[in-house]
């Protein structure tokens, strides 16, 4: 592969590297099998979108991004803790809705951002930064995110809401509200989600309405492609995974699209990573049993 | 201190499988008493413990703590005043977290959590400390993964969290019968210094009748949701187990069958 194309994908897996570690909040710590993230990662791109094309600043639109995947997030986990729909469904739910929600920010099914101003045009005005401006921002961020990440997982409302997805029973009678725990959970992996959809928007200068589909898959792909490469032995080292294998999985699809797969066989192709990583023994041993969300005898 | 007065709690209400596993119980306790709780199996003990540490309402009558009525405050709001060990040893922590990390989280326990740093090194300190009062090296493990740690290890670790942030109540459901008996006796010699040593005021489930004898002030019997029996001072020190399994197969009117209460 060539450097452009390299580079490209390394730009590429940082910016999804974002929504992987919004899927592993809900799959991961919150052990919840959230499904909303297609429908939120579109919401991103099509809040951006929308804000940006019509004349508003890009930073500002980016952020409303976040905060539009905040509220799907708490819209699912309202379904599921006030109203008792499982896990699965009210992901669907809202993954469901979204999807009319999301043309109807747009007002149709793609916007092109062309010569537009975004973020990254903005980043490449900076002295010496100049066509680097997509791969400087994306890193920045993503290191940024990753520390804050880490230091909130630390904290005292961070190791509740872990323990809310390790031993529910557990910190229920340590005082813990762990309704409001899952709520926060998802609204803050939603929020990672829409903001990561915001960034592949304006760096592919175009929103579509289907872009958030498989959206789930590929982020399980990457955290499982993560955490056995690189380990989850701390919570530092398990977000560290999370973003190697956002990145990887970039590595992949780019590898697989080099060998002549056409763009419409990738969703097929994430799809076997996944069952691949399911089935093979060694593995399975290590997640299956571990995570009742992807073992299919789950309390789901 | 805690008092419970005509409770009922009924599972499965309306349908072919309904159970009433607390029958109009009702039980006050002194501050410091320290009650060993005994009875077949599905006698209704846990539920008893269930019902007031807030994990169902109950269908009926009051529960209160100190005079404050918590009858229909949710579980995570009467954690401040109540702390618990299950039987499973896996239920008390969370494996995947740290020991300093489990903790912490216990030492919490009742006041609002916040989005600061969790663990500094006063806490480190303190843990250290509390850890040493164990006597399993725990406290020079503090990093390490609850998961790494034995059964025993982990119930012992689940009661000096209990015990951390001194609770009104201390709640122990068969805490030491999943352990093998050399454990176990340690756990529940751990058990009582802590008791002893905070005067805690606790309601101690076993199927042993030498421990429900040897452990406590005071022990009360249950059959089919209520109590049948409550004995302290010195009718209890008089007691036999001998005498126990009499008194109950006379109070419950039913011949005991169950080799698990029996032997020790
Ligand atoms: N969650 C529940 N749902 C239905 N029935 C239950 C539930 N918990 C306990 N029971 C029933 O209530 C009765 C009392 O159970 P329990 O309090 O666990 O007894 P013990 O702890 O004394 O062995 C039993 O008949 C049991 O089957
Ligand atoms: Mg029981």
């Amino acid at each position: 592969m060539s450097t452009q194309v390299w580079l490209s994908t390394l730009e590429q897996g940082l910016m999804y590297s974002l929504m992987v570690l919004g899927v592993y909040l809900t799959f991961r710590v919150l052990d919840y099998a959230d499904l909303s993230v297609d429908g939120s990662f579109t919401l991103g791109a099509a809040i951006a979108a929308i804000l940006i094309s019509t004349g508003h600043n890009p930073w500002a639109a980016t952020a409303l991004a976040f905060i539009g995947g905040l509220l799907a997030g708490i819209f699912t986990g309202i379904l599921h803790t006030k109203f008792n729909i499982t896990p699965l469904l009210s992901g669907i739910l809202t993954m469901t809705a979204l999807y009319s929600v999301n043309l109807r920010v747009m007002g149709k099914a793609n916007i092109s951002l062309l010569r537009t101003r975004t973020i990254f045009s903005d980043f490449e005005k900076i002295p010496f930064i100049g066509s680097h401006g997509v791969l400087a921002l994306t890193l920045a961020t993503v290191i940024i995110v990753g520390i804050i990440l880490y230091l909130f997982l630390e904290t005292e409302i961070g190791l509740a809401l872990r323990a809310t997805g390790d031993n529910e029973m557990m910190i229920k009678s340590q005082g813990v509200n762990t309704d409001i725990m899952k709520v926060l959970g998802l609204a803050l992996s939603n929020g990672l989600v829409a903001f990561a959809g915001s960034y592949v928007a304006q760096n592919q200068q175009f929103a579509d309405v289907g872009m958030g589909i498989g959206m789930i898959i590929a982020g399980l792909a990457s955290v499982i492609i993560g955490e056995v490469l690189v380990g989850t032995s701390s919570v530092a080292r398990t977000i560290i995974a999370v973003i190697v294998g956002g990145v990887l999985y970039r590595v992949i699809i780019a590898v697989v699209l080099q060998l002549g797969l056409e763009p419409t066989d990738l969703k097929l192709v994430t799809a076997l990573i996944v069952i691949l990583a399911l089935t093979s023994p060694a593995l399975k041993k290590k997640f299956k049993l571990k995570n009742p969300v992807l073992s299919g005898k789950g309390e789901n | 201190m805690l008092s419970v007065r005509q409770i009922v709690k009924v599972f499965n209400k309306g349908t072919i499988n309904e159970k009433v596993a607390i029958d109009h119980l009702s039980l006050e306790l002194d501050p410091g008493d320290f009650v060993t709780v005994i009875g077949s199996n599905g006698a209704g003990k846990s539920t008893l413990l269930n019902s007031v540490a807030g994990n169902f309402p109950v269908d009926s009558g009051e529960i209160a703590i100190d005079g404050r009525d918590i009858t229909n405050l949710p579980q995570h709001k009467r954690a401040g005043l109540i702390s618990r060990v299950f039987q499973d040893p896996m239920l008390g922590t969370a494996a995947s977290m740290t020991i300093e990390e489990n903790m912490i989280m216990a030492f919490k326990r009742g006041h609002n959590r916040r989005l600061r740093r969790a663990i500094g090194s006063r806490e480190r300190a303190l843990f250290k400390e509390k850890l040493a009062l164990l006597g399993l090296g725990l406290e020079s493990r503090l990093t390490n993964k609850v998961s790494l740690l034995s059964g025993g290890q982990r119930q012992a670790l689940t009661l000096l969290m209990a015990a951390l942030q001194e609770p009104k109540l201390l709640l122990l459901d068969e805490h030491t019968a999943a352990l093998d008996p050399k454990t176990a006796e340690k756990v529940l010699d751990l058990t009582s210094r802590f008791i002893n040593g905070a005067n805690l005021t606790t309601l101690m489930i076993t199927h042993n009748l030498d421990h429900a004898l040897a452990y406590g002030n005071r022990t009360i019997m249950m059959h089919e949701g209520r109590i049948i029996l409550d004995i302290k001072g010195n009718e209890r020190s008089n007691m036999t187990i001998a005498r126990l399994l009499e008194m109950f197969e006379k109070a419950s009117g039913t011949h005991i069958n169950n080799d698990r209460m029996i032997l020790a």
